[in-house]
């Protein structure tokens, strides 16, 4: 028998498709394609898209560097303060980027507390540098892919570990050799929705490392900048990044969406 | 020098206390049932869980409190646990690539020793795609690769279904005694506990309730547990004369009529005995017998097990009884699980035997 729809929920269903899709929909509508190619170069997309790759695939390697071992301990070390942590290093996610810009200021400002000394030690300035809007872009982005090597980890039937230690390795060659390799489906998802999240970057980035045109100005920022000058362009540019959103989304193939 | 273990294990509220030699060329199977501490007492040799006291030597030197990598065992698992990212032939050369070996030598090693108990199973394929039995193969090759001093087999052929299990036993059986350092197994199976160790230690929670050899163990079971195994009906209880020269054996579960032994001297009052009876000293009537048989219990069959032209009868009498008969008055009587049955044996071919304390003297 099919499935008889109840009407007011395909209704609201409808208005939150409509929701979503209309804006990208827009988007499209409102390209100039005209004058796309001088659009671009006017407001120098291709630099804000090298410095967008180069500034969210750094964020990323260096978010799965000290995102992973940080997952392994909160999934694997039972310590005091362990739950309290566990908050503190997801909280990026529910943060408004820009109070995460304003607390990296206040750390790693050339008047934070450890900026400071960065600078009267080695001379060394995060603010308004690409070094800094990697720093911003990693701060927010890591949680994602520490949520999900956690999870990969409290999932993984820790058996296979306790054989690979009886069978002579040692915990470092374990982890090499056996635990990441069973994770890495999920390490894998997490990587990409973290340099999904990377690409996407602006509050912390604009507040902590400035918006500087080939040093600090990724895509997101070069489109708010565009809105007022060039609007044209700026529609360009967004209709970019959805490209981009959604390319990541397909890699995944459901990893993140749940269809299988 | 072999295998030394004397330990107390704390798990929670679990302890297990166990202390056994395993020589050289030696096999001990550990038996018990579910939950009697068997594995536990295997990771604790591995190093996979603290020991609380005491000492596990290998060739007279303390290993408990090495790290588990720095152990020179090899152990194959329940689950036969291959590294499922890795290949069979990479989960092979796994024990001497973990050990510093050269990724290529440890290939050449691993494929050798697939050859020899795996052969057929093909080098490349992942864990995912073999069947129980082939998995349990390559967890043999496995433990055995690294050349280790002290082998580990926990409940090898558990996971493989029926079919494939008599072969992998025979292979079992080749290369336990192809093993020439101390070998322990972990059972929960009588069959192979028996033919393939030498030396048996049956464990029931936690602690060593009896240790011999596979005859000394299925001659004289010392527990109701080690009795069922080995299928011979165990009365344990304390003894009350009676006029006529025989004697009530009163157990938890009902009274048993013996005959005192001739010559014997008295138990004393209130001593705990025990008295074994064979199966095949068991007559099963389908109506209340005839005469006077002093041992009569009436009851229900319970399951009927063939062995060759025998049957083992499990009754469920008080006390409970196994009965060994012919298949031919199995099916001149009928018998099937649920019917009604009596239960009849001689006081005579009950042989009582006084409860001796310690198991380390067998």
């Amino acid at each position: 028998m099919r499935r008889r729809l109840p009407l007011p929920f395909l209704v609201l269903a409808g208005i939150g498709a409509a929701f979503v899709v209309l804006p990208l929909v827009a988007l499209v509508v409102r390209v100039p394609w005209g004058s796309a190619r001088e659009a671009l170069s006017g407001i120098g997309a291709s630099t804000a898209l090298r410095l967008s790759l180069e500034v969210s695939l750094a964020a990323t390697a260096i978010s799965v560097l000290i995102g992973v071992p940080l997952a392994w301990i909160l999934a694997r070390v039972a310590f005091p303060g362990r739950a309290l942590l566990r908050a503190l290093v997801v909280l990026p996610i529910v943060l408004p980027p820009v109070v995460g810009g304003i607390g990296l200021l206040q750390a790693l400002g050339r008047r934070g507390i450890v900026g400071r000394w960065l600078y009267d030690a080695f001379g060394i300035q995060l603010t308004f540098t690409t070094a800094g809007a990697i720093i911003a872009t990693t701060f927010v982005a890591m949680p994602l892919v520490i949520l999900a090597t956690e999870g990969g980890l409290r999932g993984l039937d820790d058996r296979y570990e306790r054989a690979a230690a009886a069978l002579g390795g040692s915990p470092w060659y374990v982890m090499r050799r056996v635990t990441l390799p069973m994770i890495g489906p999920q390490l894998a998802a997490g990587a990409v929705l973290t340099w999904a999240r990377a690409l996407g970057e602006f509050g912390a980035t604009i507040t902590f490392a400035g918006n500087l045109a080939g040093r600090t100005q990724t895509l997101p920022l070069a489109v708010y900048q565009a809105r007022e000058l060039d609007p044209g362009g700026a529609v360009l540019l967004s209709l970019v990044l959805v490209f981009l959103s959604l390319i990541v989304l397909i890699a995944l193939r459901g990893r993140v969406t749940g269809a299988a | 020098m072999g295998l030394e273990v004397d330990v107390t294990i704390h798990r929670g509220d679990f302890t297990v206390r166990a202390a056994f030699d395993v020589a050289d060329g030696q096999t001990v199977a550990l038996l018990g049932p579910n939950g009697a501490g068997k594995s536990t007492l295997v990771e604790a040799i591995a190093g996979l869980v603290p020991v609380g006291g005491g000492s596990i030597r290998l060739d007279g030197a303390e290993i408990h409190e090495l790290p588990p990598e720095r152990r020179p065992i090899g152990i194959a698992f329940q689950d036969a646990l291959l590294f499922p990212r890795l290949s069979v032939l990479e989960n092979v050369a796994f024990p001497l690539r973990a050990r510093g070996g050269r990724a290529d030598a440890a290939r050449a090693a691993a494929r050798e020793v697939l050859t020899e108990l795996a052969a057929g199973v093909p080098a490349d394929a992942k864990p995912a795609k073999l069947s129980g039995g082939q998995r349990q193969r390559v967890a043999l090759a496995r433990a055995l690769v690294a050349e280790p001093r002290l082998l580990l087999l926990d409940e090898p052929l558990a996971a493989v279904d029926a079919s494939g299990r008599p072969e992998l036993r025979s292979l079992l059986r080749r290369t336990l005694a192809g093993f020439a350092g101390p070998r322990v197994l972990v059972s929960h199976d009588p069959v192979e506990s028996m033919t393939l160790a030498d030396r048996i230690v049956v464990l029931e929670g936690g602690r060593v309730t009896q240790l011999g050899t596979p005859e000394e163990i299925r001659a004289q079971p010392r527990t109701r547990y080690a009795a069922d195994l080995v299928g011979v009906n165990l009365f344990e209880g304390t003894l009350r004369p009676l006029e006529d020269g025989a004697a009530a054996l009163d157990t938890p579960d009902g009274q048993v009529i013996v005959a005192l032994p001739a010559g014997m001297a008295p138990f004393p009052a209130g001593a705990v005995v025990r008295g074994r009876l064979s199966p095949t000293d068991v007559s099963i009537h389908v109506r209340p017998p005839e005469g006077s048989p002093r041992n009569v219990f009436p009851g229900t069959v319970e399951e009927i097990a063939i062995l060759g032209d025998r049957g083992r009868v499990r009754l469920r009498t008080t006390p409970p009884l196994v009965a060994e008969v012919t298949v031919g008055s199995i099916e001149r009587l009928g018998l099937e699980p649920g019917d009604e049955v009596w239960a009849t044996f001689k006081a005579v071919e009950v042989q009582v035997m006084e409860q001796t304390p310690a198991p380390d003297t067998l």
